[in-house]
């Protein structure tokens, strides 16, 4: 992976064209309308927010942060439709739950796991017992003490099936009858099946704690959080006002106030920056970074996440229950020109695996590049003499989804002598009752996360996102002794072999890694990016941002 | 003046009929779209069971004709229901404050450009064929070719961003204020909308304002020897009023809906970007409320003008008796 960092650099040549690509028209518009609603569709991919502790290292400037101060922070893609509810993010386009709620554990900038509420884990040797230990003296907002009563009450209300809570979909081995309050600052988690990874369920950002009785709040009030920031006032869709957590128990926040302004197009959320009406811009579009660059005190910050927007085929469904039709089209792609063309030029060439971050994803297997020949002698040996044709799925939607990439693969495979046709489906539809899962050549979208983690979701077939509809004895003996191992060097050598089985005949092509942007003026400092990219190059982490 | 009043019952009636139309149509067009409230909310997310979940506690899984009859009932009885998402707040709380921050922008756009641009139009008629009326028509055509986004996308560059930086580019209002204490939040806004009404008052007022001047009774004065501002004051200028007023309702009721892209554009916080939010929601109760509310706006007004123009116009008025 390391050498393909520096090709998402800001190179000057590549900015002109970006600029020059830059045409108002009433289509732009309409657009912006579709990917500000794609943005609402955030909530599954968000896999964690990682609250750093103390680093000043990484900021640009050592001097200590001064404090103070009113940052104002255009975000997109928030409707009248949000509430403020930790548990139930798919409502909170703009993840401002993120920045008023913690879960127990977390995930830094770097994509390693963090403490966050609990000062200690355990995990028990079949990996069934995972037990929490909280930071003492902890305080929610309004001052009462966070214990392990409100741990319980927080998990119970996940597990509500009445919640439809985003987080329940990673605790599938937890029943409420295995919420075990042990003392006052210490909970147990007994699961039904062995889950070596659960702690990575618990670092969620949608599994985070509230107070014991906590119910979706209306408005400001009643939103009571530990996080850095305290909402005073809320206007769904609209903004929302926050002021410091004096007691907030990690590193800052450095500024007094923060008010996040939601924007339902990338135009006018541009301009509010251009014109220093708002001092950050979080999730910048690519066309717009030329802008921006060439703009004095204005900066952009670039995130290079680990998460994907693979192409899925069905193992099941002809054409692609030939393995020789998945790895023919996995030679087929270019994936650096879908790269330039369908991505802004921003993002990595990722070799058809994912969970780059997870330690036993394996780096050294050789990167795979176009081979039309070897592509076309495979498609032959699976029955195919140029006349294979396809339809390739994927939303209209430009924000998260990636029609643009689809149209540029799509040529590809056509110049390769497959006949591909795009088709693109309204996103409501697409993605509804999880109808995507049954196009047998579409496109899927997914944030940060380790491979496990992911599995359980993507791989199974009881996982909700089952997109390739995965089959595979030998894999699943390895994955199924994963979860049960505990010890995390030889977990991480079975994941490295589990991936290898996906990088051999697996059916993703995962062509990159993407990027996340953010453009700010000079006059703010503190802004680190992080690996998780998703809602932002920072991820909200505005409790370290302060003003020089 | 009963036959006025028997005119004015009539076409109220026959707006309420527009109105419940309407209704039907946007329903019928809010379950025709793809996906519904529950899929728009979960988006990504949405897996069967939460779909499911979601349904139910919205409400979804009624029959659609329940769900409009009883939306019908509340609104019959002043009650339009409540948001089907967020915190389920009444839609009327959830518009109130919109409603009075569309009604400022359209007001300061009116307020503005309406007086301007029946100035012009006059003295446009009234120097028929100089270089003044030349100008205003080349510019007034260019102005109405532009569509009001990229109108007030130029102004924006103009005016905020790029040459100079007299007004925000982007409204940001504090919901927690009123408008009122805020008005540099209307300034841009308010210029591109009322630019955009600008031309057809213009031309309308130009064509009325000649076919004025060269009717029989304004040569008639003339000939009489009247002086030319007599003749503009007494028998020109009230004649073309009365056109003026089926154009100024016409541009009040174009602006209530036309509101609706400058909104967005400049991320004002009016029904307009509600709108846009609700149908992106599925949102039906709101989504039926303000598009009813734009278009009983529609009704309300050509309503008020046709019976100005009765009263003002002395053939109708006396075709009554």
């Amino acid at each position: 992976m390391s050498d393909q960092e520096g090709k998402s650099s800001f190179d000057l040549g590549k900015l002109g064209e970006i600029a020059g690509s830059k045409r108002i028209t009433r289509r732009a518009v309409v657009q912006g309308a579709a990917a500000a609603g794609a943005l609402a569709a955030l909530g599954p991919f968000a896999a964690a927010c990682g609250s750093s502790e103390p680093d000043t290292s990484a900021s640009p400037s050592a001097a200590a942060p001064k404090k103070g101060g009113h940052i104002r922070s255009a975000i997109g893609g928030g409707t009248t439709k949000d509430i403020l509810d930790p548990h139930r993010t798919y409502y909170d386009s703009g993840s401002k739950t993120v920045i008023v709620w913690d879960a127990l554990m977390g995930w830094d900038q770097e994509h390693k796991l963090v403490n966050k509420l609990a000062e200690s884990y355990e995990i028990n040797a079949d990996a069934t017992v995972h037990t929490f230990r909280l930071k003492p003296d902890l305080t929610f907002h309004d001052g009462s003490p966070v214990t392990a009563d409100a741990v319980v009450y927080s998990y119970q209300r996940i597990l509500d099936p009445e919640m439809a809570a985003l987080g329940a979909g990673g605790l599938t081995e937890l029943k409420p009858s295995g919420i075990e309050k042990i003392d006052d600052l210490t909970v147990s988690f007994n699961l039904t099946q062995p889950n070596a990874v659960f702690v990575e369920a618990v670092a969620y950002y949608a599994n985070a704690i509230v107070p014991v009785g906590f119910t979706t709040p209306n408005g400001a009030e009643g939103a009571i959080g530990t996080g850095p920031w305290k909402p005073i006032s809320y206007d769904p869709g609209l903004q929302t006002e926050f002021v410091a957590n004096p007691d907030y128990w990690g590193e800052g926040p450095y500024a007094d106030k923060l008010t996040m302004i939601e924007f339902a197009d990338p135009e006018p959320q541009l301009n509010a920056l251009l014109s220093g009406s708002v001092d950050h811009l979080a999730n910048l579009a690519t066309s717009q970074v030329g802008i921006v660059s060439s703009t004095p005190g204005l900066k952009v910050l670039e995130a290079k996440g680990g998460g994907w927007n693979p192409f899925t085929m069905l193992i099941d469904k002809k054409p692609f229950d030939d393995v020789r039709v998945r790895q023919a089209f996995r030679l087929i792609i270019d994936r650096q020109q879908v790269i330039d063309q369908g991505k802004g030029g921003f993002g990595r060439v990722a070799n058809d695996m994912y969970a780059p971050y997870d330690p036993g994803y394996p780096k050294d297997l050789p990167q795979r590049v176009q081979d039309l020949e070897q592509a076309k002698s495979l498609l032959k040996q699976a029955g195919y003499d140029n006349d294979l044709s396809v339809v390739l799925n994927c939303t209209t939607s430009t924000m998260l989804d990636d029609p643009d990439a689809a149209q540029v693969f799509s040529e590809q495979l056509n110049g390769a002598g497959v006949k591909c046709t795009v088709n693109k489906v309204d996103p409501d539809v697409y993605w509804n009752e999880g109808n995507y899962r049954s196009y047998p050549f579409a496109m899927s979208n997914w944030g940060t996360s380790n491979y496990l983690y992911l599995t359980r979701q993507v791989l199974f077939p009881t996982g909700p996102y089952y997109e390739t509809h995965w089959k595979d004895a030998e894999w699943e003996k390895i994955v199924l002794e994963a979860f049960q191992t505990s010890d995390d060097a030889k977990r991480n050598e079975l994941v490295s072999q589990a991936e290898t089985i996906e990088y051999e005949r697996g059916g993703h092509i995962n062509y990159q890694f993407g990027s996340m942007l953010d453009a700010y003026t000079d006059k703010l400092g503190g802004l680190v990016p992080d690996n998780f990219g998703q809602s932002g190059a920072t991820y909200q982490r505005y409790h370290l941002f302060y003003f020089v | 003046m009963p036959a006025l009043l028997k005119i004015i019952l009539r076409r109220v009636a026959l707006g309420l009929l527009t109105l419940l139309l309407v209704s039907v149509l946007v329903f019928a067009a809010t379950q025709a779209m793809p996906g519904d409230t529950a899929s728009a909310i979960l988006g990504r997310a949405a897996t069967p069971e939460r779909l499911a979940v979601l349904r139910e506690q919205l409400g979804l899984n009624r029959p659609i004709a329940t769900q409009y009859f009883t939306w019908l009932g509340g609104i019959v009885r002043g009650d339009p229901g409540n948001s089907l998402v967020g915190t389920e707040e009444p839609v009327m709380q959830l518009l109130g404050p919109r409603i009075v921050n569309t009604a400022a922008l359209v007001v300061a756009a009116a307020f503005w450009s309406f007086p301007l641009s029946i100035l012009i139009g006059s003295l446009s008629g009234l120097f028929r064929d100089r270089s003044f009326d030349s100008s205003v028509s080349v510019g007034s055509l260019a102005l109405a070719a532009l569509p009001e986004f990229v109108l007030g996308l130029v102004l924006i560059l103009l005016l905020a961003v790029q040459v100079l930086h007299v007004f925000p580019a982007v409204s940001m209002v504090n919901p927690q204020l009123s408008i009122w204490s805020q008005m540099h939040n209307l300034w841009l806004p308010a210029i591109t909308l009322g630019l955009a009404c600008v031309p057809y008052i213009v031309r309308m007022l130009r064509g009325s304002m000649i076919e004025v001047l060269e009717s029989e009774y304004v040569q008639m004065a003339r000939l009489k020897g009247m002086r030319e501002r007599v003749v503009l004051q007494r028998h020109a200028l009230p004649n073309a009023i009365i056109p003026l007023i089926q154009v100024i309702a016409l541009n009040l009721a174009w602006l209530a809906g036309g509101v609706v892209t400058v909104e967005y554009l400049f991320n004002y916080p009016g029904i307009g970007s509600a709108l846009v939010d609700a149908v992106r929601n599925r949102d039906v109760p709101l989504i039926q409320a303000i598009v009813l509310l734009i278009a009983a706006v529609y009704v309300f007004l050509n309503l008020t003008a046709d019976i100005l123009t009765i009263l003002i116009s002395p053939r109708l008025r006396t075709g009554l008796r």
